[in-house]
């Protein structure tokens, strides 16, 4: 009994084979993918799903980790423009996770995405009542951007039909909740549609529950101004510390 | 009646076929990559072989299976596909009648429909998918329930509600992570609907409509007088 104890824990040796697959799909990937720009020590398992006529419009920065099914999704045919979906440094994507981007979705630094979550920033359309949906393309839709550090949830929907949808720095978004309109910096939030239920209080350096008052939610305008700290004082820190 | 838009649709809507675009883009992607192609024969291959050995009830031509998917063949006999339809990866056609059963097809798929990844289709009575319906990722639509009326015996021992049956309208959209339950009665959605992400469905829905929320609720509509959609539901189009 004591020995089983003693004894070193080793991964099991059959994990070795998808881990194979998953360095070299992404080798592969990363040297063949015409990407509009790619980072190192990317990895991609080799069941996740980027199309090589869509890469063009993908950037992805370094130690970006796609984990299992993965899908990233570039609704749009013109290979020329900026890129759609822009995954910064570090950033880590869920298993079934799918980022549908037509206009631009970017996930800013180390952003940690769970399983099974959904980030579009457009729709199928449907106004035209004598054609099938399937049938009616898609909508214009908006924008998306993840500010850095965040974590969503397992089987959170982030959905934007129109304007910009920005969360802030820091936010937590719960599981399966669906956030269609922008929230702050340091906010948790949860529910459908997702509503704020605990921010950081910058004067009192602590977490509360609630909204606190001044911070709402508005479309397109994230109060930087209530900041705890000096955000680019904290870049250059992490940057410092990351060598 | 639907011809001229599909052409123009089909060059907005991106993406949504992933891999079937014919579109060259730029010099530098022109062609898919090529182990892309190791997929795609195995689906062909698997769609092959259960059109050769599965004994559906009926099924059309240029269907398009995953390899991954979960089919009972034991059950076969009780589904029902029609023309151009595509089953993505890991999805599940799950029936829980018993295999010496005959009679009517249990799972009706019509001509159109795309099922996208994970969506998990559970049938006792009747599911029915009209034509051109969109199913998008993750999506439960089951017909029955576990019994759990019984406090003495676990749930898992009690088997199944006896369920209702669902039919979702011709050219409808069900939105990623949804769930369409139908416990008893008929649940049925109209032409076009519109279920969006995260919704759970519990009730009928007229036709044109959208629906949101757990339980879901009519957020958008069609209105036949004035001709355009409009906020909340219409009295007068529930029927």
């Amino acid at each position: 009994m004591q020995d089983q104890n003693k004894r070193r824990p080793f991964p099991d040796p059959l994990k070795l084979f998808p881990r194979v697959l998953t360095k070299m799909y992404s080798t592969w990937v990363s040297a063949t993918y015409p990407f509009a720009s790619i980072g190192r020590r990317v990895s991609l398992h080799f069941t996740s799903n980027v199309s090589r006529q869509r890469a063009p419009r993908i950037s992805l920065g370094d130690s970006v980790h796609l984990l299992e099914q993965v899908w990233l999704n570039v609704a749009t045919d013109d290979p020329t423009g900026e890129p759609t979906i822009v995954i910064d440094d570090g950033c880590s994507i869920g298993i079934g996770t799918i980022i549908s981007g037509k206009n631009r979705i970017h996930l800013e630094r180390e952003v940690l995405v769970g399983q099974q979550v959904v980030i579009q920033d457009h729709n199928h359309a449907y106004e035209d009542i004598d054609v099938p949906i399937i049938k009616q393309g898609i909508t214009k839709g908006g924008r998306i951007r993840i500010g850095e550090g965040s974590w969503i949830g397992r089987g959170a929907a982030i959905l934007c039909s129109r304007g910009e949808l920005v969360i802030g720095h820091h936010c937590v978004v719960s599981a399966n909740s669906v956030v269609m309109r922008s929230i702050p910096d340091y906010s948790v939030v949860s529910g459908a549609p997702a509503m704020i239920i605990r921010q950081y209080d910058p004067t009192a350096r602590t977490w509360r529950m609630g909204q606190l008052r001044g911070t709402g939610v508005a479309d397109s305008e994230i109060s930087s101004s209530a900041l705890p700290f000096d955000r680019n004082a904290e870049a250059m820190a992490k940057l410092t510390v990351r060598g | 009646m639907i011809e001229s838009p599909i052409r123009q649709a089909s060059v907005v809507r991106g993406g949504n076929r992933d891999g079937t675009v014919n579109h060259s883009g730029g010099s530098r992607a022109r062609f898919q990559d090529p182990l892309k192609l190791i997929p795609r024969v195995l689906r062909k291959l698997y769609t092959e072989w259960l059109r050769m050995t599965y004994p559906f009830a009926a099924m059309g031509s240029k269907v398009s299976i995953h390899h991954t998917c979960f089919i009972d063949r034991k059950n076969a006999h009780r589904i029902k596909l029609g023309k151009d339809i595509r089953i993505e990866k890991d999805t599940c056609l799950g029936l829980s009648v018993s295999p010496e059963e005959q009679g009517e097809p249990v799972i009706v798929i019509d001509d159109n429909c795309v099922i996208h990844w994970r969506t998990q289709i559970g049938a006792k009575n009747r599911i029915h998918l009209e034509r051109d319906v969109i199913v998008a990722q993750d999506v439960l639509i089951v017909d029955q329930n576990h019994e759990y009326e019984d406090t003495t015996i676990p749930i898992g021992d009690q088997g199944f509600t006896k369920g209702g049956t669902i039919r979702i309208g011709q050219g409808s959209y069900i939105g990623h992570g949804s769930a369409i339950i139908c416990s008893r009665g008929e649940l049925v959605l109209g032409r076009n609907c519109v279920v969006a992400a995260h919704a759970v469905v519990t009730r009928s829905a007229p036709p044109y409509s959208v629906l949101s929320g757990n339980p879901a609720m009519i957020v958008r509509q069609f209105d036949p007088v004035k001709q355009a959609w409009v906020l909340g539901s219409v009295r007068s189009a529930e029927s």
